[in-house]
């Protein structure tokens, strides 16, 4: 009798740690680095490893408050144009109407928090929804990225450049010589999110405006202002994913972030973030952003992948968790793997 | 008066007026755009959009949204056109892409509507798998050098000055149209969207009702991305990027409602027929195409949000309507008693 508890115990344990997303995605991660590690040794070079940090860190950033925008069962599309259209404010005023460079950086967070405000009260406050409103945001923010880069009298398709070295210090800056300061920005919005969501009331009337938004209502909460500070949220981590990318690059340009959309859903949903609501973890989405970035890195370096065709893993990967999710949440599936989990068992016994 | 109220409720006949009004107000700021040539333009540039945004448009109807469209048309543009390159069978490359649309159709049914994964993300994750697949089946090369007789046929006129492509695609709109509306399989699409269990209680496959919808929103891409070889004459390797976006946004324009069941194709076809004249009447207004994007943005926002708010009205005044009569009934009823 003993004996059978204990060893029910041991499945069940196991079952419920991968049931957990976060032990899941850790486990994914983990292999990743274990085959392209060995796939290629310059992989595990720490300096290089640092230095690919560069190339997805925006979608690291906006992913996780974009997770904030998905828990209230919206969805936020616009970050990408929000990401060109601060990156062409700070250099147009900052070159052509001469603003102090952190007058300009300042400027453009406001602009960006403004984007995300208005997105945001159509959407809580006229009740459209979030796909349509974020869509015409980034046709209308891209487009203003696109005029504002016009008022400059550097050609647009050149980029402003010629930032001052106080600016590009905020990526060339190496913590212990080693750290690039785009990852500690990156661990600080990572607490910041956390605290936010998993420790503060606010973040509790997130959850609870994504699960039932008349319950949330009825409940004390202002519904429609936490639906619209999550777009604010994200529109201004939009914002410093703009400042660090044109910082790094050393170039402003209004067509940045246009190619992000696609990685930053990818991230939450891969984080375990619930596309109707309710759920979502900032860590999770942490994770499945660093996830995809070293997938975006590990590839071309270690298998040869042209980076053009970095969409068809990613594209692959989006799908096989979906489907595996709801595979595993249909009760025929489900029956059948406990099934095979008693037969497994069994056997074994 | 009723009559006049009753057409003003027929979604796509107010996008409709907005066409024609902006024709109109392009007219009286620039009398050089009043010809038939321009105003058949604007209507001959919008063919490979019209394809797009009205298969999007059975996605939509049924609650959904697809937006692989744009990677499924430039998937099934790079093969149909290097087929077309190498000498092979014009017909057999046509029955090759429309094969490939429908096989991608069917695919994102099968994980939207048997898997139940949420469409939008479905759709995006084989969004990127046809991004990918395009690079890799042209190796980043542009296809070029098509049959001259091929693309040659893009600027054939058939009634005027609209090309074969415009009349053949408006008739075909119009065949789905009563498609839609009279047959009886046709009105599932609608009643799937609006209430896809009270569809399963009256009998009907909600589940295959959307992957047939899948299906031919896929087909309609690839017929899209044939016409695109043929208008454009190459394809590159970005071809048909943004134009999910633009087809959403044309079914929005055109009256479909987001959230299913509300809309018909030929509102799918006015919005595309909008949503393209745009940067063409911007050029007849003095404005740069700089503004293109700035605009397409404000009209989206602007149409959605005076149309959500005139819905909420409606459906306060309805539920008002409803109470008084209640209230006024149990009056009735007490008075009786």
């Amino acid at each position: 009798m003993k004996q059978n508890a204990s060893k029910a115990g041991g499945p069940n344990k196991l079952t419920k740690g991968l049931k957990n997303w976060n032990t899941f995605l850790v486990i994914v991660l983990v292999l990743e680095f274990v085959i392209f590690g060995a796939a290629n040794e310059r992989f595990l070079r720490i300096p290089l490893l640092l230095l690919s940090v560069n190339d997805f860190i925006s979608i690291c950033i906006i992913s996780l408050f974009v997770t904030f925008v998905m828990i209230t069962g919206g969805i936020d599309i616009q970050a990408g144009s929000i990401v060109g259209l601060t990156s062409i404010v700070i250099g147009v005023t900052w070159q052509d109407f001469g603003l102090p460079i952190w007058a300009a950086v300042a400027l453009a967070v406001a602009v960006a928090a403004l984007c995300g405000a208005l997105s945001g009260f159509f959407i809580a406050y006229c009740r459209v929804q979030a796909m349509v409103i974020t869509l015409g945001g980034s046709f209308l923010y891209s487009g203003i990225a696109l005029l504002v880069s016009t008022l400059s009298s550097t050609e647009s398709y050149q980029g402003i450049s010629g930032f001052p070295d106080s600016f590009k210090f905020i990526t060339s800056f190496k913590l212990f010589d080693l750290i690039p300061m785009q990852l500690v920005i990156f661990a600080v919005l990572v607490v910041i999110a956390y605290l936010l969501l998993h420790v503060s009331k606010y973040g509790r009337q997130v959850f609870l405006v994504g699960v039932n938004q008349d319950a949330a209502e009825f409940s004390g909460i202002n519904s429609k202002l936490v639906i619209l500070s999550t777009y604010v949220l994200s529109g201004i981590s939009a914002a410093i994913a703009g400042i660090v990318l044109t910082s790094y690059l050393g170039t402003a340009k209004s067509d940045l972030g246009d190619t992000l959309t696609m990685n930053i859903i990818t991230a939450c949903v891969l984080g375990g973030t619930l596309s109707t609501g309710g759920k979502g973890s900032v860590i999770g989405t942490a994770l499945a952003s660093i996830i995809i970035g070293i997938m975006r890195f590990g590839m071309p370096l270690c298998f040869d992948v042209n980076t053009q065709y970095l969409d068809i893993p990613i594209g692959i990967l989006l799908i096989v968790v979906v489907v595996g999710r709801a595979m595993v949440n249909k009760p025929r599936t489900a029956a059948i793997l406990a099934g095979l989990k008693n037969k497994f068992t069994g056997a074994k016994a | 008066m009723t009559a006049i109220k009753r057409l003003l409720k027929v979604r796509e006949l107010s996008s409709l007026l907005f066409l024609i009004a902006l024709f109109v107000i392009v007219s009286i700021i620039n009398p050089s755009f009043a010809s038939s040539e321009n105003i058949s333009a604007c209507f001959n540039s919008s063919v490979v959009y019209m394809l797009v945004a009205v298969g999007m448009g059975f996605a939509v109807i049924v609650g959904e949204i697809d937006v692989s469209v744009g990677s499924n048309l430039g998937f099934v543009a790079t093969v149909v056109g290097s087929m077309l390159r190498d000498g092979e069978n014009w017909l057999l490359a046509f029955a090759v892409g429309i094969l490939i649309g429908a096989a991608i159709g069917l695919f994102n049914g099968w994980g939207v509507s048997i898997m139940g994964v949420p469409s939008l993300i479905f759709t995006l994750g084989t969004n990127g798998i046809l991004r990918g697949a395009m690079y890799v089946y042209s190796g980043g090369a542009w296809v070029e050098n098509l049959p001259k007789a091929f693309k040659d046929f893009s600027s054939v006129n058939l009634v005027g000055d609209l090309t074969v492509y415009c009349c053949g695609c408006i008739i075909l709109v119009a065949v789905i149209h009563l498609l839609l509306t009279k047959t009886r399989r046709g009105r599932y699409f609608t009643a799937v969207g609006d209430n896809p269990n009270g569809a399963v209680l009256v009998g009907i496959s909600a589940v295959w009702t959307k992957v047939a919808a899948y299906i031919i929103c896929g087909v309609m891409s690839a017929l899209a991305g044939i016409i695109f070889c043929s208008r454009i004459g190459f394809i590159t390797s970005t071809s048909g990027n943004g134009y999910e976006m633009k087809a959403v946004a044309a079914c929005v324009l055109g009256g479909i409602s987001l959230s299913g069941g509300v809309g018909s194709v030929v509102g799918a076809a006015i919005g595309s027929v909008i949503m393209s004249s745009i940067s063409y009447l911007l050029v007849f207004m003095g404005f740069s195409s700089n503004y293109d994007n700035a605009i397409t943005g404000i009209i989206l926002i602007v149409i959605v949000v005076t149309d959500s708010l005139m819905q909420y009205r409606q459906s306060v005044r309805n539920r008002h309507e409803r109470l008084s009569a209640r209230t006024a009934g149990t009056v009735e009823g007490g008075a009786s008693k």
